[in-house]
């Protein structure tokens, strides 16, 4: 096939692609966006010195990060309804079961984050006279938030592939899309080199944006040959 | 301004079925300074962390003031401490750690105003002030706004007792304040020690280092496999001890 009929070819179904890659663009959003609350939750539950905090918290956290995607996906779609009985629409499934798969990831994170904080750190607060939340607040989460930004960023990676289940049930991203046009005009090679190029370029320009964040986070006078340079 | 009187009446103190103090009896009066030496393991850093709490005790009684810590909690006057109580109880009680433990995240000045303007509610200004003047006070006016990691292990150690001392504590805790320092950076801290930090405060010192013991301490504890071996005025414990552990420890050490 000629690259001009190629070009055509793109050209005509741009619309498809464009619309399809800003689903993929939401999803990810949306999904990192209630991934990070509820991860939060989970970290602080299964941080939690109380076991009835405690133990939902790890079992949550821990069904989250070893369920395939896939799995999840499905089974909030179609087996949700009957548990719960609520009926999603596929988008909104789609981003559930998207935010659950990565609420484990990060709330594993968190608590790394948390617990990488030398334990002198809290006992020097305690005894100026902080309380435990204070303590968090002021000198733990703060030092721990830096150290989780690569973390979360890198997820945040995964996350953005991982969207492309979604069009299993028919949440029309990116992939979805694709699947639309190869089958309207036969020529599944091409089309689906074009998306794998369009996923390539975007994670790797995230990957390099997160790159330049990690060395834009306040190093508190350490590392001062970097800013010298 | 005299301090409090702190009292350790036969404390026990387990982690799990290990007893690292073994019914310790140490009385500390009111602005006096008691330097705790002894071997690794002794059980001396324990006890100065059991007496703000950091450390639980399983046995016995410390009485810090109007306040008694025993097995089962904090009590004033009959009731028992919560949690934010307990807190505003350590504030009151200035700790120095030998790992300096500064915020990192935080400038020399942030270290230093962070509990008393979020814990006593200073009023900031109040706050930089009292920290500016108290670091021209250990050397160190130049450095209100580096980061610890810029700051020599000496420099850092200042700032971590001045950072107690503004919270005006009435009892100050010396958990081997230079021993994480390099040798050229020991007399620095001893003399802020010495000149600023016990003036005026009850202090409890663990240390290895025997001549500043002798210097600035009212009486000289030596401790050994979690009991208090010998007690008594810096010269008896320390030129005549009557102990044989006593004995070889000095020996070792000098």
């Amino acid at each position: 096939m000629s690259p001009e009929r190629l070009g055509r070819l793109f050209w005509e179904y741009s619309d498809i692609f464009v619309h399809g890659l800003w689903i993929t663009v939401q999803l990810s959003f949306l999904a990192m966006f209630f991934a990070m609350a509820l991860g939060m939750l989970g970290c602080f539950g299964s941080l939690s010195r109380s076991r009835i905090l405690r133990s939902p918290a790890i079992l949550f956290v821990e069904f989250c990060r070893n369920t395939p995607i896939l799995v999840q996906l499905v089974w909030v779609h179609f087996a949700w309804p009957e548990i719960v009985g609520i009926k999603f629409s596929a988008y909104t499934s789609a981003v559930i079961a998207l935010a659950l798969q990565s609420s484990g990831y990060l709330a594993e994170e968190f608590r790394a984050g948390i617990e990488s904080i030398d334990r002198g750190q809290v006992e020097a607060s305690q005894s100026l006279g902080m309380t435990y939340l204070r303590l968090m607040a002021r000198i733990v989460v703060p030092q721990a938030v830096i150290r989780m930004i690569p973390g979360i960023l890198n997820q945040f990676v995964t996350c953005f592939k991982s969207t492309s289940i979604v069009s299993i049930i028919a949440v029309p991203d990116l992939m979805y899309q694709a699947n639309l046009v190869a089958s309207a005009t036969f020529l599944p090679m091409p089309v689906y080199t074009f998306i794998a190029l369009i996923y390539f370029a975007m994670v790797l320009s995230i990957s390099a944006g997160v790159r330049q964040v990690t060395k834009l986070l306040p190093n508190f006078g350490y590392f001062q040959h970097r800013r010298t340079e | 301004m005299s301090g409090e009187p702190v009292r350790l009446d036969s404390v026990h103190k387990r982690f799990g079925k290990l007893e690292v103090l073994r019914g310790i009896d140490v009385d500390v009066p009111s602005g006096a300074t008691v330097a705790i030496i002894g071997p690794s393991g002794s059980g001396k850093s324990t006890l100065v962390r059991c007496v703000n709490h950091l450390e639980p005790i399983q046995g016995g009684a410390i009485h810090v003031g109007a306040t008694k810590i025993d097995a089962n909690g904090l009590w004033q006057d009959g009731r028992r401490l919560g949690a934010g109580d307990i807190a505003r109880f350590r504030a009151h009680i200035g700790m120095v750690f030998q790992a300096f433990n500064l915020f990192p995240h935080l400038t020399v000045l942030g270290n230093l105003i962070e509990a008393p303007t979020g814990v006593l509610r200073m009023p900031r200004g109040e706050a930089v002030d009292r920290a500016i003047d108290l670091l021209a006070k250990v050397n160190l006016p130049e450095k209100v706004k580096a980061y610890p990691a810029q700051l020599s292990g000496g420099q850092q150690q200042r700032v971590a007792i001045v950072r107690a001392l503004m919270m005006d504590p009435k009892i100050m805790l010396f958990d081997e304040p230079t021993s994480a320092l390099d040798p050229e950076l020991i007399g620095e801290v001893l003399k802020v020690i010495a000149d600023l930090a016990i003036r005026g405060r009850t202090s409890i010192i663990v240390t290895h280092e025997l001549a500043f013991a002798r210097e600035i301490a009212d009486r000289i504890v030596f401790m050994d496999g979690g009991k208090v071996i010998e007690e008594g005025k810096p010269a008896d414990v320390l030129d005549r001890p009557q102990q044989e552990r006593t004995r070889s420890f000095i020996g070792r050490i000098h």
